[in-house]
């Protein structure tokens, strides 16, 4: 019967177009062409953590719950409805009848429980995220069940991540190397648009999906081409010469010029990826010192970066946590005081001190807050001597106590709008360089730790935001980092783009499913 | 026939060298694979796990022996990072970037071989100290300067030519057999595409080309230098030959042997250098696939561009001193 009622509905909906088939029915109409400075690595959905991955698969495929550009929350998308167990320990999940992949097979509870299966037979990365994630079960070809080994409060929001598959056309595909070579190259999504080319060094095209399930209303564009354009000065030639509609990477000095040019537009998105100096906390060095690391916390002038290194495109921060967050609690973190940091300077007998830095030299903005750094503590005695490196040999320097260098400039990305994607990520003990994960200053501090797991444990918002005001409270005292800036994520767009909105849940992605040109 | 098989053995031989050292190179620079491959909070034990499958774990001349053992077997790898087979990367990035290469050569030799004729002919002249001023000062130019300015001047505020990319934007779903867009619009009679190409090859062949035109110039310049002074130049200007005559028919004929080797380890050089072009004018190529694989340290990908690289290098050297050999009646002689 319900098969029946579906194809009934179907009809219906299909006269229905027909009736408003002409100038009513909205028809997705033109080609939006995006710049982006990084080529992907592949289009394989396990892989989603990569921003160059990411904002190609968020059209592409579909995921059960999703932050909408502009929000801090998720809201339904192939789930309609959800119910987490009283324990805590599962989530079941009401999904939509009418989803079509893009092959035209529909989309049921089977195809999630693949997807499932298979990022963790391939270890995908996208998993790492779901915390005590264990498993999911079907219930019914509509309803599906994810179950984990304890509470997890951000499990709804690390979802956002996980793009349904479909089954049908992957499983073939699975050979022993759980279809990693094919999905790398092919797209297997229900998203609003198809991948219907793919020359990762070039370009990727996308095109609207006419049986898309969420419609067609409104301004939307037929066709989206990402290109890579490494060169900021390219970008901008293109943005200039009408054959980019965004572009993201121009230089800050082209976005400011371009602010009052009329053909143009730059949107300043909410700041949500911080910039640190994670100071070696477990150093047998100066940086062991928590008195040391507080002079070099009082040594760096988190205003002047943001005036003449941003130039006033982002915010200043406040501690850790981007500032709005929930749980953001002012005042943790020690500020700027030159004098103060002389005065410790000489009352220890610190002048003369050399240190070492790490830095990544093609992102000028850690190039510059090294400089400024440097010149600050010139000023009071201390030699700062600076590395740059590539991303993968200075994560590699990071693996060992020995190797690590008494600070490291590294920006943490939250995949989420929530205090665990960047507290947990920088200050876990659990993650530290020496255990592969991202927290460069060694920082083990089991207050710390014992108090990100009951926050991450629980699913009351307000009990998270005073656990994690003690995590950045406790952070702060031990001065583990030195947050340097809160940069906007800023793009420069062609006059005649409408709807971008910056998604903070998926930051250096586009929006262009809801974009449409004038 | 002695010789050609020499030379081919010690090309491989080169190979193989460059081939250990870019493997070990690698692995020292990389850092961890296994840790880009695991993505952020992937924890120690997923890092391990991933180790093992790549087969970091096991000591550097074991890796080694296995990868050198697979190449041999025709297999590059796959690539950690595009899943893809390496071997058909590449074969996907080569034909932009050579095609690239190919036009930046062509200008190379259309300046360098009468600019260093004519030097030579009127050596020490005002004309000879003008064109080597120039030239000098085209070599001392930073490559990425001149390609950013003259994507901003020529493309950018004239007009004259595309900005960046392979082709424009109407034609960006054309394929062909081959690879080569030049060569596959030809086959398909496509004049439009094969224009649009070309213009778009314009000025990122320059580019490449100006860093090598200076040494194209002066090398076939005091090659030439050499021949003019020789005996049958005045024998033959004694019995009266035409100085056109003399310049052409003898001296250039003779003199550009030299100058050939040295264009032949241009021709390698100058695919090593594609990269900066190509990123400055947006282009697909082996340039861009090597900048991605290092910086995700995808040694197997990494070692497969230098390989490709370094075989596109003997092989034109290869051709161009057996090239030498068959024009060279000397060597016959001696060989």
């Amino acid at each position: 019967m319900r098969s029946l009622g579906n194809l009934v509905s179907a009809l219906a909906l299909s006269v229905a177009g027909l009736a408003l088939a002409g100038p009513a029915l909205a028809q997705p109409t033109g080609t939006l062409v995006i710049a982006d400075n990084e080529t992907p690595e592949n289009l394989d959905p396990a892989n989603a953590t990569n921003s160059t991955v990411n904002e190609l698969l968020i059209g592409a495929y579909d995921a059960l719950v999703q932050f909408t550009a502009g929000e801090t929350t998720v809201s339904p998308r192939l789930a309609t409805e959800w119910t987490i167990a009283e324990d805590g320990l599962s989530y079941t999940f009401k999904l939509r009848d009418d989803v079509k992949f893009h092959d035209g097979t529909p989309l049921t509870a089977e195809d999630v429980k693949f997807t499932f299966d298979r990022l963790q037979a391939a270890k995908g990365n996208v998993l790492n995220d779901l915390g005590p994630f264990t498993g999911a079960e079907v219930i019914d070809p509509y309803t599906v069940k994810l179950n984990t080994s304890a509470p997890f409060g951000p499990f709804l929001s690390a979802l956002s991540r996980i793009y349904i598959v479909n089954k049908a056309l992957v499983e073939p595909h699975m050979a022993d190397d759980n279809a990693r070579q094919w999905l790398a190259v092919n797209d297997a999504g229900s998203g609003p648009y198809v991948i219907t080319s793919y020359a990762p060094t070039e370009a990727v095209t996308l095109k609207a999906f006419p049986d898309y399930w969420g419609g067609w209303e409104g301004n939307h564009v037929e066709e989206v081409v990402f290109r890579y354009i490494t060169e900021p000065s390219t970008q901008l030639s293109l943005l200039k010469s009408g054959e980019v509609h965004i572009a993201p990477d121009i230089t800050v000095e082209d976005k400011l010029a371009l602010q009052s040019d009329p053909n143009f537009r730059v949107d300043v998105g909410a700041a949500a990826t911080p910039l640190f100096f994670m100071l070696n906390t477990a150093s047998s060095g100066p940086t062991g010192n928590p008195e040391f690391r507080k002079m070099l916390s009082m040594a760096f002038d988190r205003q002047l970066h943001l005036d003449t290194v941003l130039m006033g495109l982002g915010t200043l921060p406040d501690g850790p946590l981007p500032v709005g967050w929930l749980g953001h609690t002012p005042g943790t973190e020690q500020g700027y005081d030159l004098e103060g940091a002389k005065a410790l300077v000489e009352a220890n007998g610190w002048a003369g001190t050399k240190l070492l830095v790490r830095y990544l030299p093609a992102i000028i903005e850690e190039q510059r807050a090294v400089e400024q750094l440097q010149s600050n503590l010139a000023e009071i005695g201390i030699t700062l001597e600076a590395e740059g490196m590539t991303w993968p040999a200075q994560a590699a320097t990071t693996a060992s106590l020995e190797t690590t260098a008494d600070l490291n400039v590294t920006y943490s990305f939250p995949s989420f709008p929530d205090p665990h994607a960047v507290l947990n990520t920088v200050f876990n003990g659990a993650l530290t360089g020496t255990k592969g994960g991202y927290n460069w200053s060694q920082y083990d501090n089991p207050a710390v730790n014992d108090l990100l797991a009951k926050a991450a444990a629980s699913a009351d918002p307000a009990e998270r935001a005073a656990l994690y005001g003690e995590v950045q409270k406790l952070v702060g005292a031990d001065h583990a980092a030195i947050t340097v800036s809160l940069p906007g994520s800023t793009v420069a767009l062609a006059a005649n783009v409408e709807g971008y909105v910056y998604n903070v849940a998926h930051h250096n992605t586009f929006n262009y499913m809801d974009i449409g040109l004038k | 026939m002695n010789y050609a098989l020499q030379r081919i053995a010690f090309s491989i031989l080169s190979l193989f060298i460059l081939l250990l050292t870019t493997f070990l190179l690698s692995h020292v620079m990389a850092g961890d694979p296994a840790l880009v491959a695991a993505g952020p909070n992937a924890g120690a034990a997923k890092i391990e796990a991933l180790r093992k499958e790549m087969g970091l774990d096991q000591p550097l001349f074991v890796q080694f022996g296995i990868y050198v053992g697979d190449i041999l077997r025709g297999d590059l790898g796959t690539s950690w990072f595009t899943r893809q087979p390496i071997a058909e990367d590449l074969l996907r990035e080569l034909p932009p970037s050579l095609e690239l290469v190919l036009v930046a050569m062509l200008i190379n030799l259309a300046v360098s071989m009468p600019l260093g004729l004519l030097t030579a002919r009127y050596a020490h002249t005002r004309f000879d100290d003008a064109v080597r001023l120039i030239v000098m000062a085209g070599a001392g130019l930073p490559v990425f300067w001149v390609a950013i300015l003259l994507q901003q001047i020529v493309a950018g505020n004239w007009g004259l030519l595309p900005i960046a990319g392979r082709v424009s934007f109407a034609n960006r779903t054309f394929q062909g057999p081959t690879g080569f867009h030049l060569v596959d619009s030809l086959l398909a009679g496509n004049i439009p595409v094969f224009l649009d190409t070309l213009s778009h090859l314009v000025l990122p062949a320059f580019a490449l080309a100006l860093l090598f035109t200076a040494v194209g110039v002066r090398i076939t310049r005091t090659s030439m230098i050499n021949e003019f002074r020789k005996d049958y130049v005045t024998l033959a200007r004694a019995k009266g030959a035409g100085e056109g005559r003399i310049m052409f028919r003898h001296v250039f004929a003779n003199g550009a042997t030299p100058a050939l080797t040295v264009f032949g380890m241009q021709f390698g050089w100058m695919l090593g250098a594609t990269v900066l072009v190509e990123e400055i004018f947006g282009r697909p190529g082996i340039g861009r696939y090597a900048i991605k694989a290092v910086t995700q340290s995808d040694i197997h990908a990494v070692v497969a561009v230098v390989l490709v690289v370094g075989i596109v290098f003997l092989v034109a050297n290869l051709a161009v001193d057996i090239l030498v050999y068959v024009l060279s009646p000397r060597k016959q002689k001696a060989g």
